[in-house]
């Protein structure tokens, strides 16, 4: 019993500690989601499904996708904590903030 | 600027407009979304070679990038469709206008070409998005050629304040 409870919260915090994926679409000249709270650890994939390239550019150049080409993807590990506005550095109407905790 | 566009918006309504009393067909559409991206296309290529304005040229190459993406998009749609763009009096007179325009800004340099460039890029998108919203997207049929126009509009509107902040910043200096 104290085994199996051991084995259970160990499974739990394997589960809760194991880095996540997290997938934001870019089309129609938007991030969705634009605003995005992630744990540290975990990945971010930025897929542009526009016609056209975007860029996923950090304000405070904490990370540059440099130019997504239409149908590929961006992927970021986010290591650090804390609040990062972002914008497409070709379109900077488009903005979003990644959040990690 | 207030003429060109008005002149702009007549081209690309007054045509579409009259023919939209049988409503204009999917194949029409296409070719007016394929000549408008190549308008702006060619205004952008000229405008790479011709400006001397970091800022421009850095809008003239979104333009060509975005709008070849687009035509790019839209005649995959049209081959999948098999449907064959057909020329009509909106696709003409947005071509024509388009020569028009190459022909006038050719003639100019420095900051007259800037700002002629400009101001015909904020008359052309505002002209565009009209057309979009007024007479493409009301008669495509095909739902698939509908979400296209409806997917681009937004980088259309992006574009126009785009080239509305270079023309202000322009006639700032």
């Amino acid at each position: 019993m104290v085994l199996a409870l051991l084995s259970c919260s160990m499974g739990q915090a394997a589960a809760t500690s194991k880095p996540a994926t997290h997938t934001v679409t870019i089309e129609g000249m938007e991030f969705k989601a634009s605003d995005l709270t992630v744990k540290a650890g975990d990945s971010i994939v930025w897929v542009n499904k526009d016609m056209f390239p975007h860029t996923v550019t950090s304000k405070a150049d904490a990370f540059d996708s440099h130019q997504i080409e239409p149908g590929k993807s961006w992927t970021f590990r986010a290591a650090a904590k804390g609040e990062f506005p972002y914008m497409c550095s070709l379109h900077p109407t488009m903005q979003g903030t990644l959040r990690v905790k | 600027m207030k003429l060109s566009a008005i002149v702009i918006a007549g081209l690309l309504l007054a045509p579409a407009a009259g023919a939209s009393a049988q409503g204009i067909n999917d194949a029409q559409i296409a070719s007016i979304v394929v000549t408008a991206n190549q308008v702006d296309i060619d205004a952008g290529k000229l405008a790479q070679t011709q400006s001397s304005n970091g800022e421009v040229k850095k809008f003239a190459n979104l333009m060509v990038t975005d709008h070849t993406g687009v035509n790019k998009s839209a005649t995959a749609l049209v081959t999948k469709l098999k449907v064959t763009p057909e020329d009509n009096a909106t696709s003409q007179s947005l071509k024509s206008g388009g020569d028009t325009n190459l022909k006038t800004l050719k003639a100019l340099n420095g900051a007259a070409f800037d700002k002629a460039y400009v101001d015909h890029e904020v008359a052309y998108h505002q002209a565009v998005i009209d057309a979009v919203d007024k007479t493409l997207i009301p008669n495509a049929k095909n739902a698939e050629l509908k979400a296209l126009l409806v997917k681009v509009r937004p980088a259309f509107v992006a574009h126009l304040e785009h080239a509305k902040h270079l023309q202000a910043s322009l006639g700032g200096k």
